[in-house]
């Protein structure tokens, strides 16, 4: 390395990582910290800000509704991203076959990712309408229901109509990366696996899988993460109900911000945080062993 | 070959509902938007009539603000687009071409912050940007947009600057060039498809975008299509589904085109962004 470049270069690296530091200080770690600090006070619309200590969070260790929150959010996390991880397999196993059209099938199964979730949950609104509906429409003309289901009307129905419309939004990325994944695995140890006789789904066992696996704890980590901090679905879809039962703790920390509950709702907010930081951890960690 | 015949059988079926499911919604989408009476399914004899009176209405009525939030959504999209890929550029540049302590952990620890919840920084936002009288105008979705697109940017670009040889721009370097010349001289260039796709997919990203611009704007001023969409309601609390879909229609279609004509690329990012960390 020329020692006239290094030299010179000091400020330089600086000056071309200024911009990026300020955005990401000014607009992502200044607003967490302030989050984190304005959770230690009591901060309402008409009363003196007051220092609270811990008291947000004792609060919420208390609150029936966070802790339902909180369940609803971790069950559709597990739920949708197993979902997705199992049918994202089998779209990336299709679309690794040598097929006529590939491109086009591709395309197809990208469809669903490049529409914005506010939109795409409104269109699944409109799926699940109980009087003209696509949804009962189908099941009764298929038979499969003999009247029409109020799918959002009910706890369990609007936690199925929910995970079916996520499923739908983030299978295409799943099997974007999935397919990368299986793209990666030499042809030859398949060839070989033929020649000695195992069947596909011997093959998909003991070659697939275990050679897929990282590209899967990746994605799985990825869309787990990325599920914990929902709220456009929810918020369009569900509004959070029936009765708060789909309430994402996203949309539970955003309803005290709207009544101007800024203390309460930033101790929501590092709930909502800490799980989701803890497991980005997990995901660096495991990124780095990939790596290696 | 009992067993091939199986697989093909399979693997027909697997793409005929793939293809089914992933479609589906996004053509029920459509044929609603094109319908005279968007409670066509209710009916025991369904009868569909076809017109474009529900584009009409909203590209038209003022009380919709339709044009209005296609016009802030595109602007603002283009804008963070632009500056997150120069930004991230400036960034990758010193990354891939600079030897200092934390060139490697640094982007590892973006991507992490990637990963923290919107709702963790969206109520501190709203005060900043009260502080600020910035709510309801393009910089209080601009400024937060270009910080958040930025990580994801950033991986990518700086995989494509990896792949350019270090002697080309050393070699500009030492014929006299300054290290910014270097960079839109040489290496912006020699990048120029990765940077679009860069640009590409952070417009997608922006364009998406729905908890801010919900906190942060409040009217047609700097409302966003994904929010104008979710809020919109009749007059008298019956939904105008029509005028919702063909809004939703004529929102998604240029998404779902550049994404299909682009798909190389989007996949190549997307693949990038995940796997490389």
């Amino acid at each position: 390395m020329n020692q006239g470049l290094k030299a010179k270069g000091a400020w330089g690296t600086y000056g071309f990582l200024l911009p990026l530091f300020l955005f990401i200080c000014g607009f992502i770690l200044l607003p967490v910290a302030g989050t984190f600090w304005t959770s230690l006070f009591r901060d309402v619309a008409f009363l003196p800000k007051k220092f609270l200590g811990l008291a947000n969070y004792i609060r919420l260790l208390k609150d029936p509704n966070f802790w339902r929150s909180a369940r609803f959010t971790l069950l559709f996390a597990f739920g949708s991203v197993a979902l997705e991880v199992g049918l994202g397999t089998i779209f990336a196993l299709l679309l690794n076959e040598k097929l006529p059209l590939r491109g086009w099938l591709r395309a197809a199964v990208l469809v669903p990712w490049a529409i914005p979730i506010a939109i795409s949950a409104r269109v699944w609104e409109l799926v699940y309408n109980y009087n003209y509906g696509l949804a009962n429409y189908l099941l009764i003309k298929l038979g499969v229901s003999s009247g029409p289901i109020n799918w959002l009307g009910s706890g369990w129905g609007a936690f199925l109509s929910l995970l079916l419309a996520d499923v739908w939004k983030t299978t295409p990325f799943v099997t974007i990366i999935l397919l990368a994944g299986l793209q990666a695995i030499p042809e030859e140890l398949y060839q070989q696996a033929k020649v000695d006789g195992t069947n596909f789904y011997q093959r998909f066992l003991k070659i697939t899988l275990p050679l897929l696996k990282p590209v899967l704890l990746v994605a799985i980590l990825f869309r787990t993460i990325d599920a914990l901090r929902i709220f456009d679905l929810v918020y369009v879809l569900t509004h959070g109900g029936p009765g708060g039962m789909t309430t994402s703790l996203s949309l539970y920390g955003y309803k005290f911000f709207l009544s101007s509950d800024f203390g309460y709702g930033s101790a929501v907010s590092v709930a909502c945080f800490l799980i989701a930081f803890s497991l980005s951890i997990l995901y660096l960690r495991m990124g780095k062993f990939g790596g290696d | 070959m009992r067993e091939e015949r199986t697989k093909r059988l399979l693997t027909w079926l697997g793409i005929t509902f793939m293809v089914g499911f992933c479609l589906v919604p996004f053509f029920f989408m459509i044929i609603v938007s094109l319908s005279r009476d968007p409670t066509f399914l209710s009916s025991q004899e369904v009868k569909y009539l076809m017109t474009l009176r529900n584009y009409g209405h909203i590209l038209r009525a003022g009380s919709l603000h339709f044009p209005a939030y296609l016009r802030n959504s595109l602007i603002i999209s283009a804008l963070v687009a632009l500056f997150t890929t120069f930004v991230a550029g400036l960034a990758a540049y010193a990354f891939s071409r600079y030897r200092f302590p934390g060139r490697r952990l640094i982007p590892l620890g973006v991507l992490g912050i990637s990963m923290f919840p919107q709702i963790s920084v969206v109520g501190y936002l709203f005060k900043l940007m009260t502080g600020l009288g910035w709510i309801n105008t393009y910089n209080a979705l601009i400024f937060p947009y270009i910080a958040w697109a930025l990580p994801l940017a950033l991986w990518i670009v700086l995989s494509y600057f990896m792949q350019i040889p270090q002697e080309l721009d050393r070699a500009a370097l030492v014929d006299g060039a300054s290290r910014f010349q270097t960079l839109y001289k040489i290496i912006f260039p020699l990048a120029l498809p990765g940077l679009f796709s860069t640009a590409l997919l952070v417009f997608i990203f922006s364009f998406n975008e729905f908890l801010f611009a919900l906190m942060l704007t409040t009217d047609q001023a700097a409302r966003t299509i994904p929010v104008g969409i979710a809020l919109f309601q009749g007059l008298h609390g019956e939904i105008p589904w029509g005028h919702i879909m063909a809004a939703s229609t004529i929102s998604s279609i240029p998404l779902v085109l550049l994404t299909v004509g682009f798909q190389r690329y989007i996949i190549q990012d997307l693949t990038k962004g995940a796997l490389k960390g």
